[in-house]
Order: structure tokens, then C-alpha cells, then sequence
């Protein structure tokens, strides 16, 4: 399906160029094919989950959940980051997922790809804007948008509207700021290590649900098993980040 | 029509903490439609007829399906002229909470609907490109819907209805407040469909000396870098051909006073 309309808005191009040489130069920039270069990927969602709930073997597995989706599409050249907060425990600072990221700006899967005038389909996102730091940010909004939120094959996650099941739960962990929770609420499947009691915060891909539009602190999950997941709307997905 | 009621439902389904309930337009014991995108453009470009000929058109479409018996405001500031003070757009529209066709919830309040601290603001109110509706229950057109050459041409959208027309006037900023500065953000308050003057040098999408402009948002938060409801960018100019070069018709977010 997806593959089927970018075939279609590839062709489009290529017969735009024969009525308008100014678009010449951008059909030239387009991949010769569907593949896109997997160097330019600094960002993706996971296309599927580790898949034992909120346990995802602490920050440490699911960094390596994010470093083997992006091998195996040629991008494991960069060192990868899962966005997750763990939460303070005695001994042990809690970590902001905003701080685990790099510095950006980040790229999705198809951030070279214009479309059919040549216009590059998404701008990439910074850290100031996706979460929010000044008000005026804050109220723009992200533009970590469901067409930026692509998984590491570059496809769509499904979200509200979309044909069921619903992915667009994603496991973060964090406050809108990217920031962990401060309160001794568990927020984090007990610092990714539960796949039964506790809940874990996650954001919307999709950028619908629940009233609000956050990508990153929407609502919580009630459980952390993996059908716990699923009953509110995600499989347990999470963001991937390259830090380099 | 089908397809917008599943999205619908599927979108109260998913609101579980949501004080709304399944309530639909229409029926006995829903919620009453207080907000609604304008299906129809007034078709002249940034020239309304002032606030009046705008609030005119939201409360003749609210008529058109129903709901005429509210005060309808339309959504747009008027910026400060010699003995005119400017007039915000978020204190026109009374106090909330509204709702959609669907009885879907947009916003609680004035500071919910506009993020008037971080925490809102970051959350974000709950208009999207599902819930953005219009007075008829359909979704408007956005980014990447049925991408055409021509999908910036009038001639072209005032035909093709599914085309991408998601630019909403305003000529607000994201507080939802009149700009200060001394350029045109609304079409001298709504009045003009003029085009920047031929050979005037050419400007981008903000405001600039002498350039007729006017601010505007996406219903479906998807564009202008940043996907604000009510404040991304401005526009090539006035007229209704500039309008529709950037994916805009000149249609107007509604909302129920009382």
C-alpha cells in the first residue's frame, strides 16, 4: 500500500519534470529507487517491539533494540538511543530521555526525499521545539508529526483512523519535557524491568488521543504486560535516536 | 461519511479518561456542536467584510445545518488603528469548553484551547486533523491529502474539495492575541484582497512593509515547520488566488458564545 503511492508520487515527479525544467534539478536529487539511504536516518520509531511489555531489560536493552532495527537496515554505523526516562532510586539518578538523545537536529528515514515539487516533505526536529522549551515553542507545537514519526523502513505507524491495531502508544517514561517523573509514582515499568505490575507513560506518534496532542507524555499505561500495552493502544514501540 | 463517523468513534474510544462521552451531533442527548471549521470560504481572498461580514458567514453556515440559535464569533484579531484598539480573537469567543459536530471535545477553556502555561501549551488542546471539523461533520483536507500540481491553484481547488486546504485565517499569534507590530497580519482587519504590488520585492510567507498578509494555522497541525493551530505562518498575499498558492481557501474556525 505504502509502497504503492510512493510509486505513484515517484512517477508523478518524473512526469512533472517533462512540463516544468525548473523541477528538473530536484527530480535528479530523488533516489533512484524506493530505497532510501539509511545514512541520512538519524530518527525512526521501532517497526516492533521487544515485545515482553514494560520490560525491555532496563535503558541497556532497549538502546540495543534500537541499535539492531537500525543494522538491519544499514544504519548501525551511528550509535543509537532509545527515548526513555528512568526514574531516581536510592542510589541511582534518575535520567531524562531528553538528555540521552544527542543534540540534533534529526532526520527521519525519507528526510531527503522531496515530493512532488521538489519541496522537502519534513524539516527536521530539534530539541527545543519537540519539547517545548519556551512558551511560544510550546505552542507552535513539535513538528514530530505522524508523517515524521516513520519506523526504520520508513513506514507509517498506525494511529487513530487507521486500520486496527493501534501502534501509537510509545513507551517514554518522561514528562512533556523529556524530563523523568520526580514523584514515586512508577512511570517506568519500574525502570524497564516490569512486564506486570506498575504503568509507564507514553506518547502518541500520531499526535491524537486522549485529548491532547503530546508525542512524548499523553497518558499512562494501568500494567505493563505486553497485553496491558495493547489494551490502550500501542505494542510498546519505542523512539530511536542517533546520538552521532 | 462513513469513514469520518468510524474515525469519530474511534477517536472518543481511545479518549478514555475523556469526560466525553459517545454523544453525536444531532442526536437527543448529545453534545451540542459549539465549534466547527467553515466547510466554505467567503471567496474574496482576506477581504471578510471586517469582523462582522466574518462572524456573518460562521453564523450563516451554523443556520445552514441547524444550529443558527447560538451566537456564532469567527476566530480572527484586528490589529490597533488610530482610534481603533486591536481586538484579540481568543476574547471573542466566550469561555469554553467546545465542541465539534461529533461532540468531541476541542478545549476546555480560553487557557486550554491556546496553552497559556508551558505544561498546556506542551500538551497541546485537543484540535487535530480528526477532530477539526466542519459545521457538516467533515474532515478538512491537509498536508499530503491527494497531492496534485495544481493543488495551489484556485482554479483547480474551488473544484477538487478533497485537495489540501487546511491554511485557517486568523491573523492571531499562538496566544491567540493581535499582533503589535506595525505590519499587516489581517488583511487590514479583513477589508483587503490586494497582492503585494507587482515588481514589490518578493517576501516569503512572513509580514513585510507595505505587504498585504495575513496569519495563519492547520486544523491538521501539519506544516509551516511547526503544525500550529492558529499561528504558523503568513501568506503570499491577499487575494484569493495568493490564499490557495500556500494551501489555503480562506476558511474560518467557528465558535459558539452561549
Amino acid at each position: 500500500m505504502k509502497k504503492t503511492s510512493l510509486g505513484i508520487l515517484i512517477s508523478a515527479l518524473v512526469s512533472l519534470t517533462a512540463f516544468n525544467t525548473a523541477l528538473t534539478q530536484d527530480a535528479d536529487n530523488m533516489p533512484d529507487s524506493e530505497d532510501i539511504p539509511s545514512s541520512l536516518m538519524t530518527f525512526f520509531v521501532t517497526s516492533e517491539p521487544i515485545g515482553d511489555g514494560g520490560n525491555l531489560g532496563g535503558l541497556e536493552g532497549a538502546d540495543a533494540h534500537c541499535q539492531a532495527l537500525a543494522a538491519a537496515v544499514g544504519a548501525g554505523d551511528k550509535a543509537w538511543r532509545a527515548y526513555l526516562s528512568t526514574q531516581a532510586r536510592p542510589g541511582q539518578p534518575a535520567v531524562n530521555a531528553r538528555d540521552r538523545i544527542g543534540t540534533g537536529p534529526w532526520y527521519h528515514s525519507k528526510a531527503r526525499l522531496s515530493d512532488y515539487l521538489g519541496r522537502r516533505l519534513n524539516r527536521p526536529i530539534i530539541q527545543s521545539q519537540i519539547h517545548g522549551d519556551t512558551l511560544i515553542e510550546a505552542q507552535r507545537g513539535s513538528n514530530l508529526t505522524k508523517e515524521f514519526a516513520l519506523t526504520e523502513h520508513g513506514e507509517l505507524i498506525n494511529g487513530i483512523g487507521d486500520p486496527l491495531p493501534t501502534r501509537h502508544d510509545i513507551l517514554t517514561g518522561s514528562q512533556t519535557d523529556g524530563r523523568a517523573f520526580t514523584d514515586d509514582a512508577d512511570h517506568t515499568c519500574n525502570n524497564w524491568t516490569s512486564n506486570n505490575e506498575g504503568t509507564a507513560q507514553v506518547g502518541h506518534s500520531d499526535r491524537v488521543g486522549n485529548g491532547n496532542i503530546s508525542w512524548n507524555s499523553s497518558h499512562a499505561t494501568t500494567g505493563c504486560s505486553q497485553n496491558d500495552l495493547v489494551s490502550w493502544g500501542g505494542v510498546g514501540l519505542l523512539y530511536c535516536f542517533a546520538i552521532d | 461519511m462513513t469513514k469520518i463517523r468510524i474515525l469519530a468513534a474511534t477517536v472518543l474510544l481511545s479518549s478514555a479518561v475523556s469526560p466525553v462521552g459517545f454523544a453525536q451531533h444531532g442526536l437527543e442527548g448529545g453534545t451540542p456542536m459549539t465549534f466547527f471549521v467553515t466547510s466554505e470560504p467567503i471567496g474574496d481572498g482576506g477581504n471578510l467584510g471586517g469582523l462582522a461580514g466574518a462572524d456573518a458567514h460562521c453564523q450563516r453556515l451554523a443556520e445552514a445545518v441547524g444550529v443558527g440559535g447560538r451566537t456564532w464569533r469567527a476566530y480572527l484579531s484586528t490589529q490597533a488603528r488610530p482610534g481603533q484598539p486591536a481586538i484579540n480573537a481568543r476574547d471573542r469567543i466566550g469561555t469554553g469548553p467546545w465542541y465539534n459536530f461529533d461532540g468531541v471535545m476541542i478545549a476546555r477553556d480560553v487557557a486550554h484551547l491556546h496553552g497559556d502555561t508551558l505544561e498546556l501549551a506542551r500538551l497541546g488542546n485537543n484540535l487535530t486533523k480528526q477532530s477539526g471539523l466542519t459545521e457538516k461533520g467533515q474532515i478538512v483536507p491537509g498536508l499530503n491529502d491527494y497531492k496534485h500540481p495544481r493543488d495551489g491553484d484556485w482554479e483547480y481547488v474551488k473544484t477538487t474539495p478533497y485537495s489540501n486546504r487546511h491554511e485557517i485565517l486568523t491573523g492571531s499569534r499562538t496566544d491567540g492575541r493581535a499582533f503589535t507590530e506595525d505590519l499587516d497580519y489581517t488583511c487590514d482587519n479583513w477589508t483587503s484582497n490586494r497582492d503585494p504590488s507587482p515588481g514589490q520585492a518578493p517576501t516569503g510567507l512572513g509580514a513585510s512593509p507595505d505587504k498585504p498578509n495575513v496569519q495563519i494555522g492547520f486544523p491538521d497541525r501539519n506544516g509551516g515547520g511547526d503544525g500550529s493551530w492558529n499561528s504558523s505562518h503568513g501568506t503570499r498575499g491577499c487575494s484569493q488566488t495568493s490564499l490557495v498558492r500556500t494551501h489555503g481557501v480562506g476558511k474560518l474556525y467557528c465558535f459558539a458564545i452561549n
